[in-house]
Order: C-alpha cells, then structure tokens, then sequence
C-alpha cells in the first residue's frame, strides 16, 4: 500500500511528471531561444534549468486579486481541480514498465475523458473569472475543441485498434517489435497537430491569442491561481507527449528484451524520457514556424483536412489487418 | 457654450461614456494591451466575434510638447521635437530644421543634405523593419519577430556608429548636420547593406509562401480607394491603395532631387500588399544609401547661423517612414518660436485605419488596425470633439487641472 501511494504521488506519479513540466517548459523556452536566436533562461541553475521552478514558486508567493465579479470559490478551488486532471491521467502513463501506476483494462477511455475535462474546466475557470476577454476567449476555446475532438478521438483509435484493446499497457505490450508509427503514421501526424490545439499552442493559440485578447480565459489569474494553471498547461504537455510516445512510439519499451529487474526499470525510465522530450521537442519546432490563424481557419482546417485523414488511416488498418 | 459648461460635459462624458462603459458586447482594446506598444483606447462593439464598430479614443499619451517648443529656443527645439516620436525622431527634427531654414536665408551644404538623406533612409529601413517584425508578433509568429529585429540591429548600429546615438538621434541641425560622417563608414555601410538585402529578399520570400501569413494578411483590411481618399490617409497607405504619392518626389527635399526614390505602389490594398510595399521600399531605401554614400560630395557640413531667426511663418513636410509629416511654424524674429504645429501621419491614418476594420473580425484587429503603423505618442491632441453637438474646443492648463480634480472626486479609489 505505501509503495503503492509512494508510486501515485512521488515516482513515477505526481513530483515526477510535475518535474518533467519543469524541464518541458525550459526545453521549450530554451529551444524558442535558439531558433529566434536569442539566449533564454540563463541565470537561475544551470543554463537556466531552474528558471521554471523559480517563476513558480514566485508566483505562489505573489499577490492574489480576486475580480469584484467573479465567482469567489470556483476562482479559488478551481485551478487546483485543473490542475489534479493531468495529474491524474499521467499516472496512467506507463513509464517503469509496461503498466502504469492506475493502470486497469479500459483506462484508453479515462484518458479521453481527462483530456475533455481538462477543457470543461479551462472553461469553467474562465467563467468563474468573468471578463470580457475571457468570454470571448472560452467561445473560441469550446468552438476549437469541437473541431478538435474527433480528429483526436479518431487518431487515438488507431493503436487502440491495431493492439485490439483498450488497455494502454496492452497497446505498450503490443509494440515490442514494432512501434505503431510505422504501421498508422497517419494518425500520429493528426495526434501532433491536435495537441497543438489542445495545448492552445500555435497555430492554434486563438484562445489565448495575446495581442487579440490579452491571455484569454487566464487574463484574470493571479499570483497562485495562475500558477497552478501554468503549471496545469505545462503538465500538458507532458502528458500529451508521454501519451504519443505510449502510442505510437512503444512507451519505454524497446525492441530488445531486457532481464526483468532494476537494469530494466533504469532503462525504460531512460527510453521513456528521450522519446517523450523528442516528441515534445518535435511539438516545439513545429509551434516556433508557424504564425496563428483565425477560429474559422481552425475549424476549417481541423474538420476538412484532420478528421478525413484520421478516418483514412483507421479505413487502411482495418483493410489490411 | 461657454468653456465651463464644455468642460463640465467633457468630464461628465468621459466619466459616463468612456470610462465606465458597460454596453452589451463591448471589448475594451487598450489603453493598455500587449498588441498596442503605446496607451490608446479603442472600443471595439462586437457581434459574437464580428466587429459591428469601432471607436478610438485619443489622447493618453499627449504631452504639450507644441507648447512647450514656444518656451525653447531655436537650437533646444530641434532636441524636443525630435522626442515626439522614437521610431521616427529624425523625421521630426529634419521637418523642423526644414521649415525653420525655410524662414532664413543659409544654404543648406550640398553634403549636409546628402548626409541627411542617407539618414533619413536609415531611419526608413529601421522603422520598416520594426513594423514587419511586429507583424510577426500580432499574427503570433515569434520567430519572425526576432529575426527581423535581429537583423534591424545592423542598421541601428550604422545609426549609430554615423550619428553616436541609436533612437533620438540629436543630428540634425539648422543649416546641416551637427557632425561629419566617420572615416571609412562606406565599408560598414556596403557590407550591411548586402546583408540587408539579402535578408530583405529572404523576408519577401516567407511572407509570399507561408501559409499562415497569408491567411493572416490577404485579404484582410480591404477598403475601397474611393472611400479611403476621402479619409485622408498618408504614406504607404495611401500608396498600397494605388495613388502615387510620395513628399520625396512630389516635393524633394535633402539630396532626393538628385538621388531620385522610386515611388512603389500597389492597387490590392490590403494587409499583404502592405508587407509588400514596405519590403519594396526598404530595398530602394538600400539603392539609394548606397548610392549617395558612393556620389557623396565633399564640403562643409553645416553654417553657423545667428541665434534669432527672421520673422515669418513657414510650413514644412517630410515623408517619414509613416508617411507625410507636416509642421508649421511661426517666428517674431526672437530666440524662440512663437507657434509650432504638427501634422504627424498617424493622426492622418487613424481614421482610414478604423474604417479598414469593419465588417472583420476580432482576430483581424491586431493586423489591420496596426497596418498604417501607428505611433500614438506622435498623434495625441487635446481637442475635445463633441459628436453630439458637432463643436471641438481646446482646453488649456487649468482647466485641465479642474478637470483632473473633478474626475478624481468622482473616481475615488475604494
């Protein structure tokens, strides 16, 4: 039982992935940096590494304004219940081996349903806060994740289809030889452009575009409520990752088998994090070359051109399987 | 109605209708918002997210500096007009010197007015450079951001290597320049020249075929040239809309009668053709550096000239980077000017911008409104127009001061 809770809330749970988000936010910035050659973080630790952690915990000691007009306790309780969604669906995330900390026979289906919570709420808390740029900003985060959720429902089917099962450690046992990558590109290539729009990144950042609507549903956060809901958005990111990477990468597997025992753990550990920050920096690259597009073009896009393709891919795995 | 009563309804308007605003649909852009760089407030009335009106609110930034040019003299003007605008301040102090030479009899060196053309181009590519980079950064691009003013830095650094300052120059004088060129500034100038034609070409290219820009830009901010010219816009503007219209040719000033500017035109009038124009006219700003610091002649650089300036009243025009920049000003014959007026291009556009927005959406507001490169600090004015009544008075300094107590006992912090 200890080690049970040892496992959900320090390694590899909770402190774990929290860390990850530290790192992704700093990969990110720092990746930024370099393509938009300036130089990033540079300062707190080493290269800067701590800078993440130092603008949270700076955060949280900072002022909290409450808005006259909001609703008081869905704007103090609510970033805390944001935060605890992608804190939940990464325990499922298989990182040791080939299960996770919670994982059960049908937790494919928990994950769809922490990734449209973590939007409910996104859209909850911008309510709660009650601004004029919040209220346009949540019209176009619910219009976007419209669009997007089919295409996402649809890519994530792919290996849940070719693996026969809704299990993520079934999907993971099932890509020892090869990674679903090879077998539904297709749908990792929707996966990625459909994180974009469920981590409100460019080209999809249209609900919290900045210059139109100051930081959109988030503009009236402050000292700790903003950052939880920073940090919520980085573990994100995370978990959008890791879940590719436990997709259609093979999770922290690899093609040759290892003794069972402690080599086994460091080595899947290892592999798990070099293709979640591959894909993450993947992600980084794609965000840094793009410019932002309007709500119609969002939708346009993601309905004509993702969700087609995503039904493509699924019409070839069951032709040829 | 006398100036009481005005101002007694200038405060009741503002505290009612600007400030507290609570209307259906209403989203407040500024005057403080990450898309703007200076404080002005336009409300923006939308329908879900389509704009139904759009009303600018003038004025945050004003700073008397008309008035305050009568309290200097000629010399300290010239350094206080030029902080009217930091992206444009050579402009500014080049129009006054201009109008001010006007009213007396010096010659202008043929070297000074070289020099001051090679500036004036400098200035132009930096402030081009500037409003494209901002482009990236209102359409969410940041990359292209960064790397346009990574690459503005060459010519900021020529700037100052020429003049010993980056932005509020201080190089202008009446009857010249107030310094030579270095020694060997053609070898910097050539190399960053090539680099920045290089870069220009390359910039060009990605605005061209980056899918995103383009969905960003074509299109957008459309307005016809027959209700555009009725609004008076000025500059690269009016310039994307078809009309061939430029201070440099029409009224050459500096060295443009021998090194003539091309003037580009483009009849799409919308936001990418915009980018266009302004990247066509950095590389003809490039041509022309370049070929003024090959044929510049040698000489003085400035005359002295008596402290007291002739009595009369002159008007002058630039083409800054914005488009036409226009001062008045009026001399008794003493140390200090009497009247200076200011026509800056921005308070020109203002109106044409506004127009270009409607029947878009709230996404289009960062780009279109932002297309004529707005430099508010440059626009303010302190006239107060009433809609209703159809009259505009000016307001002078204690009624201001009234006015700031009153507003203040109305808005009491809680």
């Amino acid at each position: 039982m200890i080690s049970w809770i040892f496992q959900l809330l320090v390694f590899p749970g909770l402190t774990f992935f929290v860390w990850i988000a530290f790192a992704f936010e700093w990969l990110e910035r720092k990746t930024a940096a370099k393509i938009q050659s300036r130089v990033g973080p540079l300062t707190a630790g080493p290269k800067g590494f701590l800078q993440p952690v130092a603008d949270y915990f700076k955060l949280i000691l900072k002022e909290e304004i409450i808005p006259k007009y909001s609703d008081k306790f869905v704007f103090l309780y609510g970033p805390p219940l944001y935060f605890s969604v992608p804190a939940i669906g990464a325990a499922f995330i298989p990182v040791l081996g080939e299960a996770g900390v919670l994982s059960h026979t049908y937790d494919l289906l928990f994950i769809l349903f922490t990734l449209s919570f973590s939007v409910l709420m996104a859209s909850i808390l911008g309510y709660a806060a009650s601004g004029r740029y919040a209220t346009i900003s949540i019209g176009r985060l619910i219009l976007q994740y419209t669009s997007y959720e089919v295409p996402l429902i649809l890519s994530i089917l792919a290996p849940a289809l070719l693996a026969r099962s809704l299990s993520l450690s079934k999907i993971v046992a099932s890509q020892t030889s090869i990674w679903y990558i090879f077998y539904a590109p297709i749908s990792f290539a929707v996966f990625l452009v459909v994180s974009l729009a469920e981590l409100e990144k460019p080209p999809f950042d249209i609900p919290s575009a900045k210059t139109e609507i100051v930081a959109g549903w988030m503009t009236e956060f402050s000292g700790r409520a903003l950052a939880y809901v920073k940090l919520t958005k980085s573990l994100n990111y995370v978990f959008l990752s890791a879940l590719a990477t436990t997709l259609f990468l093979g999770g922290p597997t690899l093609p040759i088998t290892i003794q069972e025992g402690f080599t086994r753990s460091v080595v899947s550990l290892l592999v798990f994090l070099a293709k979640t920050f591959g894909v993450g920096f993947l992600i980084f690259v794609i965000k840094s070359a793009l410019a932002r597009i309007k709500i119609e073009q969002a939708t346009s896009l993601l309905w004509t051109i993702t969700t087609p393709l995503s039904f493509l891919q699924l019409l070839i795995i069951t032709m040829f399987r | 109605m006398s100036s009481d009563e005005s101002i007694e309804r200038a405060v009741k308007e503002t505290t009612a209708g600007l400030i507290q605003y609570s209307p259906e649909g209403l989203v407040p852009f500024g005057p403080v918002h990450p898309a703007l760089k200076e404080p002005e407030y336009f409300k923006i009335i939308l329908e879900g997210e389509k704009i139904v009106q759009i009303i600018p609110r003038i004025g945050y930034a004003h700073r008397g500096i008309e008035r305050a040019a009568q309290d200097r003299t000629w010399i300290q003007a010239i350094y206080l007009v030029e902080r009217i605008c930091g992206i444009c301040s050579f402009s500014h102090s080049l129009a006054f010197v201009q109008t001010v030479e006007s009213l007396t009899e010096y010659e202008v060196p043929r070297r000074a007015r070289y020099i001051r053309l090679i500036i004036a181009e400098m200035e132009r590519i930096h402030s081009h450079l500037l409003w494209l980079g901002l482009v990236g950064y209102w359409t969410g691009f940041d990359t292209l951001f960064m790397w346009i003013w990574r690459d503005r830095e060459r010519v900021l650094d020529l700037i100052e290597m020429i003049t010993g300052n980056r932005v509020h120059k201080s190089y202008a004088t009446i009857t010249g320049v107030r310094r030579d060129l270095p020694e060997n500034i053609e070898r910097h100038v050539q190399s960053a020249m090539k680099y920045l034609s290089e870069r220009v070409a390359f910039y060009k290219e990605i605005v061209n075929s980056e899918a995103t820009i383009l969905t960003r830009t074509k299109g957008v901010g459309w307005i016809s040239p027959d209700v555009a010219i009725r609004l008076c816009p000025v500059g690269p503007l009016l310039r994307c809309m078809g009309f061939k219209r430029d201070v440099r040719v029409d009224d050459p000033y500096a060295a443009y009668d021998e090194i003539v500017p091309e003037v580009k035109t483009s009849t799409d009038s919308d936001a990418l053709s915009l980018l266009n124009l302004r990247l066509e006219e950095i590389e003809d700003s490039i041509r022309m550096i370049l070929d003024a610091i090959t044929a510049i002649p040698t000489g003085p650089v400035k005359t002295t000239v008596p402290r007291t300036i002739p009595k009369g009243d002159a008007i002058g025009h630039v083409e800054a980077p914005r488009g036409e920049l226009f001062y008045f000003v009026r001399s008794e014959g003493g140390s200090k000017p009497t009247r200076v007026k200011i026509r800056t291009p921005t308070l020109a556009n203002i109106l044409t911008a506004t127009e270009m927005l409607k029947g878009h959406t709230l996404a289009d507001v960062p780009v279109v409104l932002t297309a004529m490169d707005p430099c508010f600090g440059c626009m303010d004015r302190l006239t107060v127009i009433d809609l209703d009544e159809g009259k505009e008075w000016q307001v002078n300094g204690e009624q201001l001061r009234r006015y700031g107590i009153e507003w203040y006992k109305n808005n009491k912090r809680e």
